[in-house]
């Protein structure tokens, strides 16, 4: 009782001093890193962690690092800049602390973030395939220096050099720029990321109402939801027309095989026995402009994606509570098939094309 | 008090004789088989309430009576004869009256070849088809119709799990089992539409797993089956072609039948004369476009757990196209 008076008192008092430039005392900077360590690695331990040296994960996490990361932790060309040093605690430079975790501890920090440091949670808690991109690329983060690090992050996007006149007057930051393109490819060049749609010659209504469902949180992703979330309606239109206009490139990713045989049956009849509807009825030829095309999309991704809804992740939105029930009715066969099967077919437009 | 109970027995028993009739009742029976049963049905409820009646009797004799009547309930012979031999030869005999009365489906079809309908019950609806007589195959969902008078032998199948098949007005109840065909031959005796209900728990929508069956006059049968076996009616509106285009476009062929259109599939009910059947939504509610809209957009409330996906996707205006169009497919 007078323990909790006096703590009042002293909090009342307004004698503590909260400055994050003040820092802290020595100790409690130690006694704070010790709690958070045990308690990271407490709530880290039974994490199953899948293989992370894929280089398709690397890639995409390397994409979202860049545009959700590196503004704090810095990157092997920056380091963590200016401000972001003034926080207490200053972000730690991850090319140097990430070999403090273990993948578990790495994962558990990036879903939950950590109180009290700035250190925010996933914006889609539910989407651990996304984190653990992140924590794919945050491992090879220490083998990084800045040219690698620009390969990875940024793709195959190059910024061309601005006038000091564009430098000085345009409004948007250098950040932004290229954001969709450092991870879906822009022009002739495609994602780089099997992880990562194919957005060339896709149905422009499809992408509107996708950005949309992103924007306000109805479609789930930690990755998506921050970028789109930053745009108008306006924009959400301009971006949907420029990359519906681009023509599609050839697969990259994915050839057809032997595998797919049983994915032509899914997409072109379906198996009535089990419920399951034949994928062309709304993804083939001439059909509503709001049904995403998958012919040429990577296996990776389209399995991804219907894995998603199977395990009953982002169903609010209209066109997934249309696919939810069916990707529920498929076997991990079916759906590794019926990925195939699409992944090797040309990427010409479907003809409905707007 | 005594007044106010005599009151209310007049609506109570208006309730209970109202209940006895309807279109879903074994005791308002509309053919053959029906009637056998409700006999069987009326026939042991007054010989229970004879049994009954000498129960309470008794008791109150065993409780209340004289000295002599109490001895003559408690003699040995009483015992005997009322409590042991009395059940066993009165329920062989109800066995026996039973079985009889239940033999077999209508025992013959007076040499007529009674209509042949496939009902095969899905998770939570009734798929029926018609035996192919006619050039095309007929096909409806949670609704059959039958001409008075025919016989007409259901061969019932399962599409996965235990149903079972019961038009209380016609029929008993019977089983339709994964892998195997039962038959059941009736015949409807007066025209009217009669209700019946899936009588075995098969899964979360049993509860609301209807179906409708009319029963028509033999010309009015003949010409509804030979308009059931035309494709589909071109939509003469601009309203009902769009919705026409919308429910192609929108891949609803990739469950539904609409013959005489590209949309061939069979995982849900055959829509080709949709508009012409009693209900919507798995026989969850009354045909018209509002419903049918709701059905597409909100047939989890509906009808909770059927299969079909919501479909959310569609403007107002769309929705009503495709629903007016549906709705006029006679």
């Amino acid at each position: 009782m007078t323990v909790a008076g006096a703590v009042f008192l002293f909090a009342w008092s307004g004698i503590y001093n909260v400055a994050a430039s003040s820092g802290h005392w020595a100790v409690v900077d130690w006694f704070l890193a010790f709690g958070m360590r045990n308690s990271v690695a407490l709530r880290a331990r039974a994490i199953a962690v899948p293989p992370l040296d894929d280089i398709e994960r690397v890639r995409l996490g390397a994409g979202h690092f860049h545009s959700g990361c590196a503004f704090c932790h810095g990157t092997p060309d920056t380091g963590v800049g200016p401000i972001a040093r003034q926080m207490l605690p200053s972000p730690p430079e991850l090319s140097k602390s990430v070999r403090t975790w273990s993948d578990a501890q790495l994962f558990w920090i990036v879903q939950n973030g950590i109180k009290y440091t700035g250190m925010p949670g996933w914006a889609a808690l539910e989407r651990t395939d996304e984190i653990w991109a992140v924590v794919a690329f945050l491992k090879k983060l220490p083998t990084l220096d800045g040219e690698s690090y620009r390969a990875l992050a940024l793709g195959r996007v190059r910024l061309a050099e601005q006038s000091g006149e564009r430098m000085a007057t345009n409004d948007s930051n250098l950040q932004a720029a290229g954001a969709c393109a450092r991870c879906h490819g822009a022009g002739s060049s495609g994602p780089t990321s099997a992880l990562v749609p194919v957005l060339h010659g896709q149905s422009r209504a499809y992408m509107v109402a996708a950005l949309r469902a992103y924007a306000q949180g109805t479609r789930r992703s930690g990755i998506m939801q921050p970028l789109a979330a930053d745009l108008d309606k306006e924009s959400i239109e301009r971006l949907a027309t420029y990359y519906a206009g681009l023509s599609p490139t050839e697969p990259a990713h994915g050839s057809p095989s032997g595998a797919d045989a049983h994915g032509r049956i899914l997409a072109t009849k379906g198996d009535p026995k089990r419920d399951i509807p034949a994928c062309d009825t709304c993804h083939g030829r001439d059909r509503l402009p709001r049904y995403p095309r998958l012919a040429g999309q990577s296996a990776a991704f389209l399995a991804g994606q219907l894995r998603l809804w199977a395990a009953g992740h982002h169903t609010s939105t209209p066109g997934a509570a249309l696919m939810a029930p069916i990707a529920r009715r498929m076997s991990e066969a079916d759906i590794d098939a019926v990925a195939a099967y699409f992944s090797g077919l040309s990427r010409l437009p479907a003809g409905g094309a707007p | 008090m005594r007044t106010h109970s005599r009151q209310a027995i007049g609506p109570l028993m208006a309730f209970v004789v109202a209940g006895c009739s309807g279109p879903q009742s074994v005791l308002h029976p509309a053919g053959p088989e029906a009637l056998g049963l409700a006999h069987l049905t009326w026939f042991l409820f007054g010989f229970g309430a004879l049994v009954l009646a000498f129960v309470l009797a008794a008791a109150a004799i065993a409780v209340r009576g004289p000295e002599r009547w109490r001895a003559v309930v408690a003699s040995r012979c009483m015992i005997i004869g009322a409590g042991v031999f009395f059940p066993a030869v009165s329920l062989t005999g109800l066995l026996g009256y039973g079985l009889w009365l239940t033999r077999a489906s209508i025992p013959d079809t007076e040499g007529r070849e009674p209509l042949q309908i496939e009902v095969t019950g899905e998770q939570w609806w009734w798929r029926v088809q018609y035996a192919p007589s006619t050039r095309s195959p007929v096909a409806s969902a949670n609704e059959i119709r039958v001409p008075a008078g025919r016989p007409i032998r259901f061969t019932l199948q399962s599409a996965d799990v235990i149903h079972s098949f019961w038009v209380p007005n016609l029929a008993g109840k019977l089983d339709m089992i994964p892998g195997r065909a039962t038959s059941l031959l009736v015949r409807a005796e007066r025209t009217g539409v009669f209700r019946g209900q899936c009588a075995e728990y098969c899964g979360k929508a049993h509860a609301l797993m209807a179906l409708t069956v009319v029963v028509m006059t033999p010309t009015d049968f003949a010409s509804w089956l030979e308009n059931e076996s035309r494709p589909a009616m071109e939509p003469d509106k601009p309203e009902s072609r769009r919705g026409r285009s919308l429910f192609l476009e929108a891949g609803c062929g990739g469950c539904h039948t609409v013959r005489g259109t590209p949309a061939a599939g069979t995982i849900g009910p055959d829509l080709t004369h949709l508009g012409s059947r009693h209900s919507v939504g798995i026989a969850s509610a009354a045909m018209n476009e509002r419903n049918i809209a709701r059905f597409m957009t909100d047939g989890q409330h509906m009808k909770p757990g059927n299969h079909m996906p919501t479909f959310r996707i569609f403007a107002a205006v769309e929705l009503q196209a495709i629903a007016t169009y549906l709705a006029g497919l006679r």
